[in-house]
Parts: structure tokens; sequence; C-alpha cells
């Protein structure tokens, strides 16, 4: 069994329900131990978010659940990781 | 209905709910009290002979102008809520059924309803009770000038609410809304029929 230690997702979503109200629901699902949001732009309807979410096994299908219930939308997934350890993007020459 | 009271009880928690809700109530309340001040006016100078029959009168608008504030601010906020949603969804290029969105909008919609049908109710069911004591202890004149002080207290708690949550001096406030029970009691002798 695989598990996802790390997602990281590019979301779009009305000012309401606020940033703190998406940290919240996705930090409610079961296995996630960490969140963070970060405000990227903000436009006059809406606003685009980048969402992180750390734990030992974290159900990807419910954190796009509970995004989707609180009229987000995920734009895309920008980062994963899985596995038995955390391993950080490396430097490559292109960087 | 565990899960509907839940979503009135979120609803009743963010400030632009209670803020148009408190709008409702207070708007459909004065119409109630000024409202049952014509009424006992209008039944004690026509010569309605008991107070039973004023009551039931009065009651007779508590239901009408009740259910005209619940009616009337459903499909009101229906239409409102139902454009402000239809914006976002424009904005975000998606269908916001079923979304916790949909959800607090459509609680939002319940209590203000709720509050605007029972602004009314208050407003008439409270000046009229005085009407039931006509008989023993008040004679119909007692009653209305009971009734009509009954409906300018109302209107005064309505004054100092206000004054409370806009931090105004709540004697000149309750006093403001208080003198309209009396301008449409002197309005009501004064005018003909």
């Amino acid at each position: 069994m695989t598990y996802v230690r790390r997602l990281v997702l590019d979301l779009l979503k009305p000012h309401d329900p606020d940033v703190v109200t998406f940290a919240e629901s996705a930090a409610d699902c079961e296995g996630v131990s960490g969140v963070n949001v970060v405000l990227v732009e903000t436009d006059k309807e809406v606003e685009n978010v980048k969402l992180t979410v750390e734990g030992d096994s974290i159900p990807v299908d419910s954190i796009h659940e509970a995004v989707e219930d609180l009229g987000g939308t995920v734009h895309s997934i920008d980062e994963v990781a899985c596995g038995e350890m955390l391993v950080e993007e490396s430097e490559t020459p292109q960087d | 209905m565990p899960s509907r009271l839940k979503r009135l009880q979120r609803a009743l928690e963010r400030d632009d709910v209670r803020s148009i809700s408190r709008r409702y109530f207070i708007s459909n309340g004065f119409d109630g009290a000024l409202t049952s001040v014509g009424i006992a006016v209008g039944s004690y100078l026509s010569g309605v002979p008991d107070g039973v029959t004023v009551f039931k009168i009065g009651i007779g608008a508590a239901i009408g102008l009740g259910t005209s504030g619940l009616w009337s601010v459903w499909e009101i906020e229906r239409a409102e809520k139902r454009a402000e949603l239809r914006q976002i969804e424009q904005a975000m290029l998606t269908d916001l059924g079923e979304t916790r969105i949909q959800r607090q909008k459509a609680g939002a919609r319940q209590v203000n309803a709720l509050m605007s049908g029972l602004g009314p109710i208050i407003g008439i069911v409270f000046p009229m009770i005085p009407f039931l004591f006509e008989g023993a202890p008040l004679s119909m004149r007692g009653a209305t000038l009971t009734s009509i002080g009954v409906a300018v207290s109302v209107l005064f708690v309505f004054g100092t609410y206000l004054a409370d949550i806009s931090e105004q001096n709540w004697i000149v406030a309750g006093a403001r809304m208080g003198l309209a029970g009396i301008v449409v009691a002197v309005l009501n002798i004064l005018l003909p029929g």
C-alpha cells in the first residue's frame, strides 16, 4: 500500500468561504496532519490559492470532495509525495 | 430535522445573515406595531363592543402581515441568493449546486424569512393582549389606551435595540420609534372615518 504524504493543489475558490474554512476543512480529513493555504492571486469574485496538505496517509479523494463541497475547483495537482519517506524536490541543472 | 436546525444555527452565526434578518424583523415589526395601533383606535372609535372581537381582528392582521413578511422575503431572498450564486458560478465556471455555499445561502434565506414573519406577529400580538382583559379590570377605553401603550413600548424596545447595535443614545432612539405609535393614534383620531 502506497501512502500519499504530501499533496499540493492549485485551487480556484470564491471569496466566501474564506481560506481559514478551506484549511480547516482539509485538516479535518482523516490521515492529514497539517495544512497550509497560501493566497496566490485575488480577483473581483474569486481567488487563487495554493493548498499544501501533509500527513501519513492523505485521502486524496476526500480532499478533492472537501474542496468541491466548499465551492472550490482544483486547477491542477502541483506536487505529490508518496512512499515510506518524504522526498523533497531535487535541484537539477535547469533550475 | 437536526441538520436543518444546525443549518439555521450556523446561518444565525453569520454577521451578514444577522444584519439582513435584523432589518426585516424591525421593519416588519414596526409595520405590525403601527397596524395594531390603527386597529385599536379604529375599533374603539367605530364602537366595537367587546375586547375579544378586537383581539380576533388583531390576530387576523398578525396572520396576514406575518405571512406577508415570511412569503415576500422568502421569494425576495430566493431571487437575490440565486443571483449571487449565479454570479459566483460564472466567475468560477462551475456549478455550485449541492455545495456548502448553496446550503449556506439556503439557510440564510430561511433565517431571513423567519425573522421577517416573526416581526409583525410580535408587533401586533403584544399590543392586542390588553383587549383580552376588557370587561373585568379594563374598560374598552382603558384597553385601547393600554394597547397603544404596549405598542409604543414595543416600538421603544425596537428603537433601543437599534441604538444598541449602532451605539446611539438608547433613550433618544427608543423615543423616536415610540413616537410613531403616538402619531398613528393621533392621526386615527383626527382623520375622518
